[in-house]
């Protein structure tokens, strides 16, 4: 054993001598430039594609945002799943690059161009519906269908933004993509988008996510100022049980009376209901199992890391971005409003064991299933013994419905 | 025209917009208010005819069962059922265990004989 590692140490020996001897013979000759005018040049060629040398304070900033994303997950668990893809993904969108070289998202032909496809073409969205439909139960919603208004009334977030957007100064398309974001709806403000405003995708798609991630810390002021005590102690009846063939039949006819309202919002709401049908019907299970777990899971990463991705530096950080920020805030704060004001307005006409809890208003605002938690916190601060949660999946669910269709209608008067 | 900040074309889309999601879902409110009432039509008419006139009176006395009722009826079946126990034969058998000869661990080969005489 002894011998053979003598052996070897002294064959590498041999081999070092002779390339010191070899680079003295080229230094000694100079020809080809000599060794270490070559190695000098490999070197600073090697600095030039490194990210120290194309770095810009802008990528500092954003690989921060990031880093905030990913901080604010892993620590108080707002949106885990949307945020760690999409802070990692902003991280790998702004790590600085030498521009050409078929590296970042917006060169064609790189890959993370091929993923962003997804998100370009409007193609993830209508399966992240997909796999929504096969994990809600609209049962709730099928037993007391009159708490669908308050899906509708939390839709004012929309047009307030498209409004505010445009006397910001946008666009009509812009501010019906930048409205969208009031919707509370990542996929539909990715869809939406991506038809009206692709190079706004970016900052919509994120000033979405981040305050569907933030809803915890937006509603509950909001709430306990328009709501007062005594009505955030009421009660509500026990949703009734709801036979199978009403919940076999209602993404049928939810999905021929939405999309016959609005075909634009074909994709997303025909996607949806198919989902719900296939784990309604009771035959489908191994595709709605699918649907709901690992297709839905592939999409929410590829969906989160490029939608992060497309936010580098030089295409995100534009005072349009502040503006899209600004008014994705007010537009989640006047959807919340709309939905529990229009539960009050409700109850003038409701009577008895009839009246709603407006808390559940909120859940209008159609982060699945987030709002309908916060009006269950909410309730639950108020009255240990009222749980709102099955209530308030009714707008909950309703509002993703209501967004979806907005967005067909915005697509249908602005493309 | 402009119309506080914006044209009137931006106002009437927001108008119009809010008005159709709230006609799409009002329509659909319309529709599952009905659903209900048509499919308790079929079964009421299937116990008539099961049970001739005299069911339309039951019928119209039955209970309404709501979620809260299904969980308690749910809970106390699942209690049950976990008290339950599997049936055991009782009959308790000790199985002699026997070993194949292995030298894995055997000692003669763990020691060294060389300070012993061969």
């Amino acid at each position: 054993m002894k011998r053979l590692v003598t052996l070897i140490g002294i064959f590498a020996l041999l081999f070092c001598l002779q390339l010191v001897g070899g680079g003295f013979e080229a230094l000694a000759s100079g020809t080809e430039g000599g060794f270490a005018e070559q190695a000098i040049g490999g070197l600073e060629k090697l600095w030039s594609f490194t990210g120290f040398a194309n770095v810009h304070y802008t990528n500092i900033i954003m690989i921060a945002v990031g880093l905030f994303f990913i901080f604010l997950a892993i620590k108080f668990d707002y949106e885990p799943l949307l945020l760690v893809p999409i802070g990692t993904g902003v991280i790998i969108g702004n790590i600085p690059f030498l521009a050409g070289n078929n590296i970042g998202l917006y060169e064609s032909g790189s890959v993370l161009n091929y993923l962003y496809f997804g998100v370009e073409k409007g193609v993830y969205p209508p399966l992240i519906f997909l796999g929504i439909g096969a994990m809600t139960d609209f049962s709730s919603l099928i037993s007391n269908p009159k708490l669908m208004i308050l899906g509708a009334a939390a839709q004012i977030g929309i047009f307030a933004t498209f409004l505010g957007a445009s006397a910001l100064g946008f666009g009509p398309e812009e501010a019906g993509a930048i409205g969208i974001i009031g919707g509370a709806d990542g996929p539909t403000a990715i869809f939406l988008s991506s038809k009206l405003a692709p190079h706004l995708m970016g900052a919509i798609a994120i000033a979405a996510y981040s305050y569907m991630a933030l809803v915890p810390v937006i509603q509950p002021p909001i709430m306990r100022l328009i709501v007062p005590k005594h009505e955030r102690l009421i009660k509500m009846k026990p949703p009734r049980a709801v036979s199978k063939t009403e919940k076999v039949l209602f993404p049928i006819i939810g999905l021929l009376l939405t999309t016959f309202i609005s075909p634009s919002a074909l994709p997303l709401l025909g996607m949806l209901f198919f989902g719900n049908l296939l784990k309604e019907s009771g035959v489908t299970e191994r595709l709605a199992d699918t649907a709901r777990n690992a297709l839905i899971n592939i999409i929410t990463i590829l969906l989160g890391v490029t939608v992060g991705a497309s936010t580098q530096a030089d295409y995100f950080l534009t005072t349009d971005s502040l503006k899209i920020f600004g008014l994705g805030a007010i537009s989640f704060m006047v959807a919340t409003a709309g939905g529990l004001l229009f539960a009050r307005i409700m109850n003038l006409f409701l009577k008895g064991d009839k009246k709603i809890n407006p808390l559940i208003g909120a859940a209008g605002v159609s982060a699945v299933p987030d709002s309908a938690r916060v009006a269950q916190m909410e309730g639950l601060k108020n009255d240990p013994t009222n749980h709102l949660l099955m209530h308030a999946m009714a707008p909950n669910v309703s509002g993703v419905i209501g967004s979806a269709v907005a967005a067909g209608i915005l697509l249908a008067f602005l493309s | 025209m402009s119309l506080y900040f914006v044209d009137s074309m931006t106002w009437t889309i927001t108008v119009l917009g809010w008005f159709i999601v709230f006609v799409a879902l009002v329509f659909l409110i319309g529709v599952f208010l009905t659903v209900p009432k048509i499919l308790n039509l079929g079964s009421k008419r299937d116990v008539r005819k099961k049970k001739g006139s005299d069911a339309g009176e039951q019928e119209n006395k039955a209970v309404v069962l709501t979620g809260e009722t299904n969980a308690a009826i749910a809970m106390a079946l699942h209690l049950y059922f976990s008290e339950m126990h599997d049936e055991e034969s009782n009959v308790i058998t000790i199985k002699e265990v026997k070993r194949r000869y292995s030298p894995w661990s055997s000692k003669v080969y763990g020691f060294n004989n060389v300070n012993f005489p061969r």
